[in-house]
């Protein structure tokens, strides 16, 4: 049996990856990219976690639930971008700073 | 005022019109356009002769008959009322026709001696005024007022003498008249001081009314003498008359003649009730010491213009004796006299020196025209200026059958009768009278000897003519009016149509007075015969009273003004200057403070407040991704935080 610990290991190189991308990426559609990374290492926590207590289903269906929701948010995401791709024919997130001072 | 409906309108018209018309030609002078100047050489003669018709009206009808006296309120402060007004007697009259008439001669003749003169407004309105001043002191009923006219009378003259004011000697010699006079009449206003202290009254009917004479009189009266050694050009206030003949002629005439010296001699006639025993024996000895200096002056100048300014002095003198010696009436006679001569005197000399400046500015020669020992037998060239100045020097002389002769003869009379019997300083004075006019007798034969007998000197080459008749007519007049006819009707006797009252004529003075005259006469002959010519330095100089002036009183109060002045520059001036500084140095410190400290302050807090402002702003540049960092790292360093 694999200790808990390679697998929260694994969650936070997902998670830093995914941050990493959000952060330092210039193309809108990879920070969303990074984002399901993110949300994907908190799933691997919820299932190692999950995978202590065998007897309980909670964390894989709350890793479900989240894989739900990650889908929708991807979708709202890529319409936001697609809508700004429309409005200025380019997606790069720096360069729409409209709302700044 | 109850005198007053004695007189007709036509004579209060006559009189007014007599002493406002030199008024009228002064503000006329003085308004009409440079271009116009033309009139004002008709005008000014026209209406001095106007004024001097109705004063000879006015003097006939007030002769010998009441004293016309007319008073007006002039202002009153509480209780106290001074009034202005004029007094017409027997002496105002008489100088009231002097005045106007030796005045009109001379606005004549000015015209022809000023013709050609750049600022002939100036000299006619100055010379009306002269001679308006003149008349109010005349007219004048109370001191005060006499006090007024008196100082303009001295403005006047003070302009007139410097008419030529590009000349440095003439702004001098006016300077030094004004001044000397100022001296004078600083006396004359303590005196009205104290005359008005102790009877609270200038009117001088009043005042001729108190009777109690007591100490405050004598000094009173020495201190209205004050002003009358200035005015008269007296013992020590003598020396601005030699200089003041840097003036024009005419207005040598006229100051000598009528307005300025006289007016002395006249305050002293009219004032004459206030003077105390005492005080007139100070008139007497300051008088008969005048007289015999410039006697002894006039021997030896060489100036012609000097000779004659210091014989005038030496004749005030005289007057002013005779005042002294408690005959005024006596005094104003020889002043009525000697008005007609020397106002001839001086016309003839500035016929002489008219005529020799126009023949030297033709034949481009150059030698001072004014100095006897250039000029010598211009008789011939000059007879009718030669004529009329012998009969007027003869008349200045005393010599028989002249005017000159009759009013000499008073004053003689007057201190014969004043030295008493038995043997005092009087018979010195009286002695000293007798001197000077033999001196009197030296000097204008030596005079004419020199200009006009003999051999010509410097003269010889010019060709010289008669000045024009416009000048020769008031010569004339004046000559006429040297003979003996405007005293009195009989030769000898003083006491005739002018002074019928006066008493005491002598027969024997008469005859040792004439012995006297012939002698002065032999002996300058014989002298200017064999040509003796005294020259002393000390005489020349009028006993250095000019000298002694600069030393004793010139040159401490130049170095009181050099010390003073030093004094000024380095305390006064220091003092202002360091405080000064120290107020710049003060503001200095301030405008520092100011720009550093208080506008530094608001300065500062404005950066502070932007750099904060610029560097919170700096966090919101738009960048997504920033802000994701930022918060990451915020909360990376939280978690260490808490962990720690």
């Amino acid at each position: 049996m694999l200790p808990v610990t390679h697998l929260l290991y694994l969650g936070a190189i997902v998670f830093a990856a995914g941050l990493m991308m959000v952060i330092t990426k210039r193309n809108a559609i990879m920070v969303l990219l990074g984002i399901e990374l993110m949300l994907n290492a908190a799933n691997i926590n919820l299932v190692a976690f999950n995978y202590q207590h065998a007897h309980n289903l909670d964390g894989q269906l709350f890793s479900l639930f989240v894989i739900i929701v990650a889908v929708c948010e991807t979708a709202v995401g890529l319409a936001i971008v697609l809508r700004v791709y429309q409005e200025y024919q380019r997606v790069v997130p720096d360069q729409i700073d409209e709302l700044k001072d | 005022m109850e005198s007053a409906t004695l007189y007709s309108p036509a004579f209060e018209t006559c009189l007014v019109l007599a002493f406002f018309l030199p008024l009228l030609s002064f503000i006329l002078s003085l308004t009409i356009q440079e271009q116009y100047a033309w009139i004002v050489s008709l005008s000014a003669p026209v209406l001095l002769l106007i004024s001097t018709v109705s004063a000879y009206y006015v003097g006939i009808q007030v002769w010998d008959n009441d004293p016309y006296h007319i008073q007006y309120t002039w202002f009153s402060v509480s209780s106290t009322t001074v009034h202005i007004g004029m007094l017409v007697d027997n002496l105002a009259a008489l100088m009231l026709i002097v005045v106007t008439f030796v005045s009109f001669l001379v606005h004549l003749y000015s015209l022809g001696y000023m013709a050609g003169d750049s600022a002939t407004r100036r000299y006619f309105a100055m010379l009306g005024l002269f001679t308006f001043a003149m008349l109010g002191i005349v007219l004048s009923d109370s001191v005060l007022l006499i006090f007024i006219f008196w100082e303009l009378v001295g403005f006047s003259s003070y302009m007139l003498i410097g008419h030529w004011q590009h000349k440095p000697e003439a702004a001098a010699a006016s300077r030094k008249a004004f001044v000397l006079n100022r001296i004078g009449d600083a006396g004359f206003m303590v005196g009205l001081m104290i005359l008005w202290a102790n009877t609270g009254t200038f009117s001088l009917v009043e005042l001729a009314s108190i009777t109690n004479i007591s100490s405050w009189n004598t000094i009173a009266s020495l201190c209205l003498f004050c002003g009358v050694i200035g005015k008269s050009a007296q013992f020590p206030l003598l020396t601005w008359l030699p200089d003041a003949m840097e003036g024009p002629t005419p207005v040598s005439a006229l100051i000598h003649a009528a307005t300025m010296v006289a007016a002395g001699v006249f305050l002293l006639a009219r004032v004459d009730f206030l003077f105390s025993p005492e005080a007139l024996l100070v008139l007497v000895i300051i008088g008969i010491t005048t007289s015999v200096m410039a006697a002894l002056a006039a021997l030896v100048q060489t100036d012609i213009k000097k000779i004659l300014a210091y014989s005038t002095i030496s004749q005030l003198g005289l007057m002013v004796t005779a005042c002294g010696a408690g005959a005024p009436e006596v005094g104003m006679m020889h002043l009525f006299t000697h008005a007609f001569f020397k106002a001839c005197l001086f016309l003839c000399a500035g016929s002489v020196i008219h005529v020799l400046h126009r023949a030297q500015h033709q034949q481009h020669v150059h030698f001072d025209v004014q100095d006897v020992r250039n000029l010598g037998g211009l008789r011939k060239k000059l007879p009718f200026t030669f004529l009329a100045t012998t009969v007027s020097g003869a008349a200045l002389a005393g010599i028989p059958f002249f005017s000159g002769f009759v009013s000499k003869e008073a004053i003689f009379t007057a201190l014969y009768e004043w030295k008493g019997d038995s043997f005092s300083l009087r018979w010195i004075i009286f002695g000293l009278a007798f001197i000077v006019s033999f001196l009197t007798v030296l000097y204008i034969v030596r005079l004419i000897a020199l200009v006009f007998l003999g051999q010509e000197r410097a003269t010889q080459q010019l060709s010289i003519e008669e000045p024009p008749i416009i000048m020769r007519a008031p010569m004339a007049l004046l000559a006429f009016g040297s003979l003996w006819f405007i005293v009195s009707w009989n030769p000898f006797a003083f006491n005739g149509w002018l002074m019928p009252e006066a008493e005491g004529h002598s027969l024997f003075l008469t005859i040792f007075s004439i012995a006297w005259v012939a002698s002065a006469l032999v002996a300058s002959f014989f002298l200017y015969r064999n040509n003796i010519l005294i020259t002393a330095e000390f005489l020349r100089q009028s006993f250095y009273l000019n000298y002694l002036y600069e030393r004793l009183v010139g040159r401490p109060v130049v170095a009181l003004a050099v010390l003073t002045e030093k004094a000024d520059r380095k305390w006064i001036d220091g003092f202002l200057h360091t405080t000064a500084y120290a107020q710049i140095l003060t503001a200095h410190i301030f405008a520092w403070f100011d720009r550093a400290i208080i506008d530094g302050s608001v300065n500062g807090t404005a950066y502070t407040v932007r750099l904060i402002g610029s560097l919170t702003r700096s966090f919101q540049g738009g960048k997504i991704q920033f802000y994701v960092f930022i918060a990451v790292f915020a909360l990376i360093i939280f978690l260490i935080s808490s962990l720690i």
